[in-house]
């Protein structure tokens, strides 16, 4: 009994091994790429001095990461990168499903191209380019908004980038101009991958639009939503550098509002270079990512269990 | 553990061997002409590679490959020595010298900017150079008087050696000529800040469009041009009125402190300041070239206003506000160091040595190619110079600044400045008044949590408060109260127990 199913696991393995030695490639680049630079996590446990080599520098436990919790300025990066990363997944979701949705009902293909294209366009942007004409918008005694639009309503002038208030709206609309075009190109395959027989029934049983969006297209893109939205949280301790550092012009008045944790750690170690503390942070992020990541899955087995990634 | 550990670098290894070959291949092309060009030299000795980094400030430069040969020709046959150029942008330069470090790659003798420089030599990053001094760097040796050479010690070891240039600094405004001719202002009669308010006033009166005050450089705050006490470094912790006896203070409480920001918030509300300095992202030299400013501060030394001249295109004149003074950061502001990198230390300490003793590679390094980018003056003294017919400073194809380079007094004059300009430095040099902790260089890496978190603190506040951006009143308070939690006061302790050894040691009383 014992011998045969062992024979049986044998053939079964000589069987899938062309398969294995298909996957070694890839694992291969997996472990190189993906792995090996895994040991350089000690490099934010410790005091890197060049002469003596990164194996050979002292331990110094938890000091690099001191300085992430030292100020108050703590709260309000961890705040501002949480807050900003939650409203840029949701409202980011939500416009591109909608943009995807409306692309979908664009039946002249030369027009859906050119939209496509139009709506995607700000993707390929820098974010220098971006940030400068953010700035042709905004710039004090020169700004679009300042020289055309306020005056035309009767306003007085106001100096952006030294305002902190407005700064979330502000960001909020570029990262979403700018992200959009890019994430509703997913959503719009998804829906392009839904079979028309579905609405050609429900158009038959006399379902509108609406109906025909909330009942078909909503639940059968359900999946990918969610896998979008588990993979945005994964990513909530990191922002968009260019975004938060570039847009704002680096400007000092407006840290309360666009500080995130990675322009602040920039701007610490400008000075210092210090990769252990830089390691510190990419090492702090990456694990609250990933225990956000389980924890977020673990939410959507309780709900969906075929929702969830893993 | 230790042969895990082992295998990981032999892993790493393995990989970055692959990904440097891969690199090779691209590169091996362009090296290899050069060196089948002169095989005479390989008879008697090898000619080894040393790369050379220093940062390029204007970007005109298409003919810096030139220029690099006929450094070569002569490094070539004096020293065995090619140099590879690696120019890097001067905005990068920081995080380009961060990466080539943390990467290990290939330097042999660098430029080190002040600011970095006490950093570097914490982490390791730059060897001692006193035993190669010793034995080939007498060039360098002689190019000094010794207390300047002491001013870079660390823990009583050389680790980088300064350029020979102004190696103190005095601060005042740099105006432009015609501005100051029509309006017939007494240029020695403006003493005080007052009188530059005054100036403004009418600049401001007259020239509508013209805006009185601008920085003096991208992402620079006005007091960082007009400094009025000894930085020890980073300005975490600063040295009064250069003497304090010794006592170190948080400049930002200093009442001079607040006084000045009042003043520039001030001249702000008047309209004397560009609107939007605290973000301002166009150069001096753009703002003055375009007619759109009339003065910034700036560091001052012998010639400024011509050197400032050349780089706007524009005649300037300067006026010097606040004396000269000889500190740690002037001496320091620009050095010369071998990298913990470097596999041929001797030849780059051979080479710094040319830098500082042979004037053919200073000039070379300093205007370029005689005959094209530069041509001797006739009729006048051997090193007066001027740009060939039909060529300025910024048509010319290469271009760079004169005291980056090893001994600026071996350097040529241009016609257009004065040809007693090394003579005055050196006297500038003499005469300045020493800062009582010229030669104190402070340590971070003690208080490094505390320098990251207060300089995230001062980034934030710098530009605003010191261009008059923002109410001083409102700010200032807020400003010193985040300063204290995030260490300041340890880092200023820290601080004052390494000055307070280091003038035991030095005996300074």
């Amino acid at each position: 009994m014992n011998t045969t199913t062992r024979r049986k696991r044998g053939a079964r393995l000589r069987r899938f091994i062309p398969l294995y030695i298909m996957m070694l490639p890839g694992l291969a680049y997996l472990f190189i790429n993906n792995y090996l630079p895994m040991f350089g996590l000690s490099i934010a446990f410790k005091d890197i001095n060049y002469a003596k080599g990164i194996w050979a520098s002292d331990w110094v436990g938890l000091k690099n990461f001191e300085y992430l919790f030292k100020t108050t300025d703590a709260y309000i990066i961890t705040r501002n990168t949480l807050l900003y990363n939650a409203v840029f997944i949701v409202l980011g979701l939500l416009i591109a499903i909608a943009i995807a949705i409306l692309l979908n009902e664009i039946r002249g293909k030369m027009a859906r191209g050119f939209y496509q294209s139009v709506i995607l366009l700000p993707y390929l942007i820098s974010i220098i380019l971006v940030s400068y004409l953010v700035y042709a918008m905004l710039s004090v005694d020169a700004g679009f908004i300042n020289k055309t639009i306020l005056p035309m309503l009767g306003l007085d002038p106001i100096s952006w980038y030294l305002e902190p208030k407005y700064w979330p709206y502000i960001l909020t609309i570029v990262h979403i101009w700018k992200g959009a075009g890019y994430s509703c190109i997913i959503f719009l395959a998804a829906i392009l991958s839904i079979d028309r027989e579905y609405y050609e029934a429900a158009e038959l049983d006399g379902a509108s639009k609406w109906m025909q969006i909330r009942k078909i297209t909503f639940p059968m893109i359900t999946p990918i939503i969610t896998m979008l939205t588990l993979l945005g949280i994964g990513r909530i301790f990191y922002s968009d550098f260019g975004l938060f550092y570039q847009v704002p012009m680096n400007s000092g008045a407006l840290y309360e509002t666009t500080n995130v944790i990675d322009t602040y750690v920039f701007r610490g170690l400008m000075q210092l270079g210090d990769i252990g503390m830089s390691a510190a942070a990419g090492f702090y992020q990456s694990l609250v990512g990933f225990i956000l990541v389980l924890v977020s899955n673990y939410i959507v087995r309780r709900f969906d269990k075929d929702n969830a990634l893993f | 553990m230790k042969n895990i550990m082992r295998g990981a670098t032999l892993l790493m290894l393995c990989f970055v061997l692959i990904l440097s070959a891969c690199g090779k291949g691209g590169n091996g092309s362009g090296s290899e002409p050069g060196g089948s060009a002169n095989p005479g030299n390989q008879q008697d000795g090898k000619v080894e590679e040393i790369t050379v980094a220093f940062p390029l400030v204007s970007t005109s430069q298409q003919d810096l490959q030139l220029v690099e040969d006929e450094i070569n020709k002569i490094s070539e046959e004096k020293i065995k020595v090619r140099v590879k150029f690696l120019p890097i942008n001067a905005g990068e330069w920081a995080q380009r010298m961060n990466l080539i470090f943390s990467g290990g790659e290939t330097l042999d003798l660098t430029f080190v900017s002040g600011l970095m420089y006490s950093n570097m030599v914490a982490k390791g990053q730059l060897i001692e150079l006193d035993e190669l001094l010793d034995a080939h760097g007498e060039g360098i040796k002689q190019a000094f008087d010794e207390k300047y050479l002491n001013a870079t010690k660390i823990n009583g070891k050389i680790y980088s050696v300064p350029t020979v240039r102004d190696l103190a600094g005095s601060y005042g405004l740099t105006m432009r000529k015609d501005m100051v001719d029509k309006y017939n202002i007494d240029i020695d009669a403006i003493q005080t800040l007052d009188d530059v308010e005054n100036l403004f006033k009418t600049i401001k009166a007259n020239e509508p469009h013209v805006v009185p005050l601008v920085p003096g450089g991208v992402g620079q705050s006005f007091r960082e041009n007009h400094v009025f006490v000894d930085p020890l470094g980073d300005f975490m912790g600063v040295l009064p009125d250069y003497d304090n006896d010794l006592k170190i203070v948080n400049m930002y409480e200093m009442p001079e402190y607040k006084a000045f920001i009042d003043r520039i918030r001030k001249w702000y509300l008047e309209g004397y300041i560009l609107p939007d300095a605290a973000t301002n992202k166009t150069t001096t030299f753009e703002l003055i070239k375009s007619g759109k400013a009339f003065s910034y501060m700036a560091l001052q030394k012998p010639g400024f206003a011509a050197q400032e001249s050349k780089a706007s295109g524009t005649q300037m004149v300067t006026k010097e506000l606040l004396a000269p003074v000889a500190t740690t950061s002037n001496v320091t502001n620009a050095l010369w160091g071998i990298p913990v990198n470097s596999k041929h230390q001797e030849k780059a300490m051979q080479f710094l040595n040319l830098m500082y003793s042979d004037a053919d590679i200073v000039n070379l390094f300093d205007w370029g190619i005689e005959g094209k980018h530069y041509v001797k003056e006739k009729g006048e003294a051997d090193h007066i110079i001027s740009y060939p017919a039909g060529q300025d400073a910024t048509t010319i194809g290469y271009n760079m600044l004169g005291w980056m380079f090893g001994n600026q007094f071996l350097s040529y004059v241009m016609k257009t400045d004065d040809p007693d300009i090394w003579k005055k430095t050196a006297e500038f040099n003499s005469t300045s008044r020493p800062s009582k902790a010229l030669g104190f260089v402070f340590d971070a890496s003690a208080v490094k949590t505390e320098v990251a978190a207060v300089s995230n603190v001062v980034t934030q506040y710098k530009l605003p408060l010191e261009t008059g951006s923002v109410d001083p009143d409102k700010l200032l308070p807020e400003f010193i109260a985040k300063l204290k939690s995030a260490g300041m006061d340890k880092i200023i302790a820290e601080k004052q127990k390494q000055l307070d050894e280091w003038a035991k040691n030095n005996s300074v009383q």
